[in-house]
């Protein structure tokens, strides 16, 4: 009853039909109490977003698998210390932390969230050398700031590493089996040095050689018997190795490799073999594709099998869209196949085969998987076969075989080699990208992405992150572009969406902003990206409280969503609450302590409170994490300024000038220091080399104007007076200049306003 | 120190009333806060009707002319616009007729700087604190004090249901001279 209840309930979670399979799943736990159903009822709840019931079915509970079970809903019911507790007992300061990477990366969320940062960063790593496809925690890694380069992370040891998991995951038998095979293969191959004739040994490289549809290989041996007979060995070797628990049996003890084995079972004629092997071929043609998957798995294989695998992989992709042995070409796969279904049978070290295999394609060289590859291998192999003795025949037979089943073997593993380093490129590309994008170095971030090919660059999440490159360097057009493009790419996306508003909020863009925060409110509501992008649509048109409700409204719905809160400081400083302000960019703070638009934020609040020397450090904090915003070094500027520490503002501002062409800012502070430095020249110069940049901007002409009244150049400042009230300055600015026009000939000190 | 208008001994007379608050996106309101202060109140029409957003409480006062309402700030503001709710419908012989507007740095040194008249008000009605000259747009003031000196029909106390006091927005960029202007200039100037 509980092994049919047990398959109800995981039939149900399959079928994602949850209330079924809890109450399945409670009526198991009650009539069949243990932990491993405990767990499954855990399972259950968690997967229908019940966590406070798993939290009390396991609660006290020991097993590892029901300690992260019990951490992943203390973790959602935001209980970071019992979950911690519960991953990392502290009366077991050794103890393992269950469920490997899943439970590292959990623990570092964990530490993350209670702000320690560096064994947060050392839980990511760790979770990444166990599981390097775990993408979340180098993404966490990125954004402590603390990753290390994407292509040693996802490097050599990480593709190991998951042929290692494959393995392991889906046959921790077969790959034995397969070692073992070699070994006794090995073994008996010396016992049966007459048994295995070059015959065989023909029979073998013929096989292989025909399976692999070399001609010229066939050639070589059509002379021979084996020629005529591998064919038809082949085919019975093909249909022989579709059933390889059979053979397994006939092969046990006997000497030749896999291949010939099949070939010839029990006895050492081929023929016989052939025999045998005939009526076998249905049966073994189901079991073939998966048992080839299986026998991927094994680096050890991989080297072998490079030999003949690159033919192998190919033959055995076309034999499964064949759905068996067919031909000889099919062969080799079939071959491959069963030859590593039998290698699994015989539990022996594969390792003898594996340095067998190891030094035969060392001999061999690296064998890139091409045919001609294959072919340069095989015709040496064959060479090598043919000129070598009796003895050394039967040991390149032997390593032929081994090879051949290593290869067979090899082939699926290679295959998952393949997938692996596959995988691995792609990830390589997109971690170093979103590294580079977290440590603000926006430009090399963006050279990277575009390193993609092209149907990964056009998805959502990547031109989402070459968006938030854009907006980073300032560049709201582009990033306006690439968001454009995430939206047509994935609409119910939200990912990025909240720069995407703040970008059309830059740009000013009330028609499409207000079209998106519509549209993302409709898609999901819970989410803190709709409301972001709501409360900048209101904030856009200067309606600051409803913008504020509006991000505060995503803080409630996620308080870790850490630029919901620096949003809510933005509208905050906008109403003048210049103390709850403070308040909303700390909690920003505490949560992501490199979001530099908090810190920013604070600098500015500083600022406007004329609290110069806070406002200097925080800038300071800005620019330590985005080393090229040219705004925050004005800024800085700014305040060295008012501190009136003026050469340091002044490098400041060159500094800034140099980081981004495109910013009049910092020429506009400098000419501003220069003026209260009374070196106007200086200032009238730059300001001139303004004008070329904004030339409808019109506080550089009522500066200018300010300038020349001080050095009582009437006629210029009246100009420039002029040219400054045509760009229509606001209210308080006209004041001014009208007041500085009347007064023209009175010097500047009997006034008050400028 | 107030700035003094030139025309503070004129009056002017103001008719009707906008029923809707409209005011130009450039002021903002300045009195959020400030000390309100009024010179008498009948219990339950205190000061605070002034400032509830709604127009259906009201201030009365409840002593000699002229009443005043006090606004105190607490550093000296630019001020451009006063905008007051009253309704001769409802208050009749409560109506507002007469208002003077003063400025000073407290209530030692007030001076006069706007006179009105009101003649049968329905609404808000918009006192401008400028002067002629573009160069006296706004008043820079510690204290600004509106007085009642008298009632529509004669009456002795007065209702006044809203009052809001309006300025100049401030640059939004600290410590500059000036603000910008350009597209260019204000992109650049904010992180948000």
């Amino acid at each position: 009853m509980e092994a049919v209840l047990i398959e109800c309930v995981q039939n149900s979670l399959r079928h994602l039909l949850y209330r079924n399979a809890i109450f399945m799943c409670e009526r198991l736990c009650s009539e069949f109490p243990s932990e491993t159903n405990l767990q499954l009822l855990a399972a259950c709840y968690l997967q229908s977003n019940q966590a406070y019931s798993a939290y009390h079915i396991l609660k006290g509970t020991q097993l590892p698998q029901s300690r992260y079970l019990f951490a992943i809903s203390c973790y959602q019911m935001d209980l970071l210390n019992e979950a911690e507790m519960a991953l990392c007992p502290s009366n077991e300061p050794m103890a393992e932390v269950p469920n490997g990477a899943a439970g590292h990366y959990l623990l570092g969320l964990i530490y993350r969230y209670t702000d320690r940062l560096k064994i947060a960063a050392h839980q990511f790593n760790q979770a990444l050398s166990l599981d390097p496809l775990l993408w979340a925690a180098y993404e966490e890694l990125c954004r402590l700031g603390a990753a290390g380069e994407a292509t040693t992370v996802f490097g050599e040891s990480a593709s190991e590493c998951i042929q290692k998991q494959y393995m392991s995951h889906h046959d921790a038998g077969p790959q034995l089996q397969a070692s073992s095979d070699d070994h006794n293969a090995v073994s008996g191959r010396q016992q049966m040095a007459d048994n295995v004739s070059t015959r065989q040994l023909r029979h073998l490289n013929a096989n292989n050689i025909k399976d692999n549809s070399l001609n010229h290989n066939g050639a070589v041996f059509s002379g021979s018997t084996a020629a005529s007979q591998p064919s038809n060995s082949v085919h019975s070797n093909i249909s022989f190795y579709n059933t390889p628990s059979p053979m397994a049996t006939q092969l046990s003890g006997v000497a030749p490799p896999p291949l010939c084995r099949n070939v010839i079972p029990n006895g050492q004629l081929s023929s016989s073999v052939s025999a045998d092997v005939s009526p076998r071929s249905t049966v073994k043609s189901t079991l073939q594709p998966p048992r080839r998957k299986f026998v991927d798995e094994g680096k050890l294989r991989k080297i072998s099998g490079r030999l003949f695998s690159d033919s192998g992989p190919r033959r055995s992709t076309r034999l499964a869209g064949e759905g068996g042995p067919a031909t000889n070409t099919s062969g080799v796969p079939v071959n491959v196949g069963n030859g590593t279904t039998h290698s699994s049978k015989y539990p022996t070290s594969s390792k003898l085969g594996s340095s067998t295999s190891r030094s035969v394609t060392v001999k061999k060289g690296q064998s890139l998987p091409t045919e001609t590859v294959n072919e340069v291998v095989d015709d040496s192999r064959l060479n090598t076969v043919a000129t070598t003795s009796g003895s050394s025949q039967s040991f390149d037979t032997r390593s032929c075989e081994h090879d051949g089943s290593m290869s067979r073997a090899s082939t699926s593993v290679s295959k998952v080699a393949n997938g692996a380093l596959e995988v691995l490129s792609l990830l390589k590309i997109l971690g170093e990208g979103y590294r580079l994008s977290c440590l603000y170095r926006c430009k090399d971030a963006l050279d990277v992405f575009l390193q993609l090919p092209l149907k990964h660059y056009n998805t959502s999440w990547v031109l989402s992150q070459v968006g938030k490159a854009h907006f980073e360097l300032v560049d709201y057009i582009e990033a306006e572009r690439a968001f454009r493009g995430a939206r047509l790419a994935s609409p119910y996306s939200l990912e990025g969406m909240d720069i995407y508003s703040t970008v059309l909020y830059h740009l000013k863009e009330d028609m499409k902003l207000s079209y998106l925060a519509q549209e993302l409110i409709s898609t999901d509501r819970l989410a803190p990206q709709s409301w972001c992008a709501m409360g900048n649509c209101y904030s856009m048109q200067k309606d600051h409280e409803t913008a504020l409700k509006n991000f505060q409204r995503a803080v409630q719905l996620n308080s870790r969503f850490t630029y919901a809160h620096t949003l809510c400081g933005h509208e905050y400083v906008a109403l003048e609450d210049y103390e709850n302000g403070i308040k909303s960019y700390q909690n920003a703070l505490q949560i992501d302590t490199r979001h530099y638009n908090a810190w920013y934020g604070l600098a500015m609040i500083y600022l406007r409170q004329e609290k110069y020397e806070f406002s200097e450090h925080h800038f300071r904090k800005a620019l330590n994490i985005n080393p090229c915003s040219s705004v925050i070094m004005s800024y800085l500027g700014t305040s060295l300024h008012a501190l009136k520490r003026n050469e340091e503002a002044l490098a400041v501002m060159e500094k800034a000038i140099i980081a981004d062409k495109k910013n009049p800012l910092p020429m506009y502070q400098k000419a501003n220091i220069l003026v209260s430095l009374e070196d106007f020249d200086g200032a009238l110069a730059v300001l001139e080399e303004l004008k070329e940049y904004a030339p409808r901007e019109s506080s550089v002409y009522a500066l200018m104007g300010k300038i020349y009244k001080r050095r009582l150049m009437y006629d210029k400042a009246m100009l420039h007076f002029d040219l400054a009230l045509d760009l229509k300055p606001s209210a308080t600015d006209v004041a001014t200049i009208k007041a500085a026009m009347e007064k023209l000939h009175v010097p500047d000190e009997l006034e008050d306003s400028i | 120190m107030a700035t003094e208008s030139s025309e503070g001994e004129e009056e002017t007379k103001l008719m009707g009333g906008n029923p809707q608050l409209v005011v130009d996106g450039d002021l903002r309101e300045m009195a959020k806060n400030a000390a309100w202060s009024v010179s008498s109140c009948k219990p339950g029409n205190g000061v605070s009707a002034l400032r509830d957003d709604n127009y259906e409480t009201y201030w009365q006062s409840d002593g000699a002319q002229p009443h005043l309402v006090n606004i105190q700030f607490q550093k000296k503001v630019k001020l451009q616009l006063v905008a007051l709710y009253v309704d001769f419908n409802l208050d009749e012989s409560y109506t507002p007729s007469k208002i003077s507007i003063r400025a000073g740095d407290g209530f030692h040194n007030l001076k006069e700087i706007k006179t009105v008249e009101l003649v049968k008000p329905t609404g808000w009605v918009y006192i401008s604190l400028s002067g002629n000259d573009p160069r006296e747009a706004f008043v820079n003031t510690f204290m600004l004090q509106i007085g009642v000196l008298s009632n529509h029909l004669n009456g002795r106390d007065t209702h006044v249901r809203q009052i809001k006091v309006y300025g100049p927005q401030p640059n939004p960029i600290p410590l500059q001279p000036f603000q910008f202007t350009s597209t260019e200039f204000i992109t650049y100037s904010i992180l948000r």
